[in-house]
């Protein structure tokens, strides 16, 4: 099964569920964080960053500005966003090909706007709000079919 | 007379500064607000290492120039060591470190965020009585310190979520105001009704000093989608494209009043997250005075506001408040004094904290 679907009721769930899935993540891997503002990527990243022990889920917070966030030392999450780039050139100068390859877990915030520079195994996932607190959450591991 | 010459080069900007005594700006050069590219060629958005590459040479150079000083005269060179952009901060790091050692001049690595905090310390010139609570609030940073008068730095709070000036920045765009668009916020602010459209404050659990702003921006959003204020909103983007510098009065023109109570409402909640903070903590422990530096210290709504606080607030003036090498410079000066040196095996640090 590569596409699962989960739905969380708090924040709090969403974070415990960024943590149990990145329990069976390996290193090196590259995960999609899909979602509209507000969605709750970033609180998914705290679930993953806590889940892998990389940092705990109050000192992770949102790298729009900085670009990219890392947890840990070594490290072992790389928390990036690309919603303030506008252009592939803009996305280049991150030299993100190299931190993919890295012994670490990349999460992407605005990265399916640049389906050029994403590896082809990766993970996505999606995230709805659907009322209040609850949020839908869809997991797809690629390159297998898209569900 | 001594002069230190401050690199910064964690985010965006490029810049050089050259600072005399730890108490006047020589010179502070900033890449995205001077023509240093089209001085010595090339023309980029400022971005990322490749971009801090071009433009590191020509910076440090105008500010040395700017500031009348040789390498003859600078007692040392001090650079941002994080938190930032590791390829970023980088450039900086290397340039200093050839600096520092080509002219055998003592190397000193300052913390982003420490430097926000000296910005003001050194243009209020010994008028900031200690212990201070310093509040820095930019695009990428909303933390709370203490500040004792032998600089030591205690975390007392900081955004678990978006920082404040994210936040302006996004619900602009949600807005159509374009990216970022934080001051264009704080300009339409005073004419709105901030009581007609009611906006949630954070509710923490835990460290009730620590800041989230998240909340704000997706009631922002939810707001926008209740309202079917696209005409609008695409009115402006349109706008923009046409003009991308539009006046306060043009702004005013192509936003309807429910939008303009809306950004009051808003402003007011950003002002009220920060200063509830920083008034919580007056009021529990003897601070003699606030320091408010960032981006966000550029806010009129949140400068005017804070002449509540039962305490003195410093500000930095605008140039001062965003990202600059000023700041880099006069936090070095304390550490020149007490010998806080680096040497060069100092290391970009993505996640350098100050406390």
């Amino acid at each position: 099964m590569n596409c699962r679907r989960f739905r969380t009721e708090s924040e709090a769930e969403t974070i415990a569920l960024g943590a149990q899935l990145a329990r069976h993540w390996r290193a090196p891997k590259v995960v999609l964080l899909i979602g509209n503002l507000g969605a709750g990527k970033t609180t998914l990243a705290k679930g993953i960053a806590e889940g892998l022990g990389a940092a705990e889920r109050n000192e992770v917070s949102s790298p729009t500005f900085p670009l990219i966030h890392e947890y840990g030392d070594p490290v072992r999450v790389y928390h990036v966003d690309l919603y303030r780039l506008d252009t592939l050139a803009e996305v280049a100068t991150l030299g993100l090909p190299e931190i993919f390859e890295r012994d670490a877990v990349v999460l992407l915030e605005w990265a399916e706007r640049f389906p050029q520079i994403l590896p082809e195994a990766r993970v996505e996932i999606r995230i709805g709000a659907t009322a209040g607190e609850s949020r839908e959450l869809i997991v797809t591991e690629l390159p297998e079919p898209l569900c | 007379m001594a002069f230190i010459l401050g690199i910064e080069s964690s985010c965006d900007e490029t810049a050089a500064a050259v600072v005399e005594d730890g108490r006047r700006v020589a010179s502070s050069v900033v890449s995205s607000q001077t023509d240093v590219h089209g001085k010595y060629g090339g023309v980029v958005p400022e971005l990322a290492s490749r971009e801090h590459l071009r433009a590191i040479v020509p910076v440090v150079r105008e500010a040395m120039e700017q500031a009348s000083v040789t390498w003859d005269n600078l007692a040392a060179v001090a650079v941002t060591a994080g938190p930032g952009l590791v390829g970023s901060l980088l450039v900086g790091i290397t340039y200093a470190k050839a600096i520092a050692s080509v002219r055998r001049l003592p190397l000193i690595g300052v913390n982003h965020i420490e430097g926000h905090i000296h910005a003001v310390l050194m243009e209020a010139r010994g008028q900031v009585e200690f212990p201070a609570l310093a509040l820095v609030a930019s695009g990428g940073h909303t933390h709370l310190f203490s500040v004792t008068g032998s600089l030591e730095y205690g975390l007392l709070g900081k955004t678990r979520d978006d920082a404040a000036g994210e936040a302006y920045d996004k619900v602009a765009k949600l807005l159509g105001f374009g990216y970022p668009g934080g001051p264009v916020l704080d300009q339409l602010a005073p004419f709105g009704d901030a009581s007609a459209l009611p906006l949630p404050l954070a509710r923490m659990k835990g460290n009730a000093l620590d800041f989230s702003f998240s909340g704000l921006k997706t009631a922002m959003l939810r707001w926008v989608e209740s309202q079917d204020m696209q005409a609008e909103i695409n009115a402006r983007r349109d706008f923009l494209r046409a003009h991308p510098r539009p006046t306060l009065d043009e702004w005013l023109a192509l936003t309807p009043v429910p939008a303009r109570n809306a950004i009051a409402a808003f402003q007011r909640v950003v002002i009220e997250e920060l200063l509830r903070r920083v008034e919580a903590v007056i009021a529990d422990q003897d601070f003699r005075c606030v320091v408010i530096s960032g981006g966000v210290a550029c806010n009129r709504g949140l400068r005017s506001a804070a002449g509540r606080l039962p305490v003195p607030a410093f500000f930095p003036t605008p140039g001062l408040s965003t990202d600059n090498a000023a700041m880099i410079a006069a936090a070095a000066f304390p550490k020149l004094a007490r010998g806080e040196l680096s040497d060069l095996t100092l290391r970009a640090k993505a996640n350098l904290t100050l406390a």
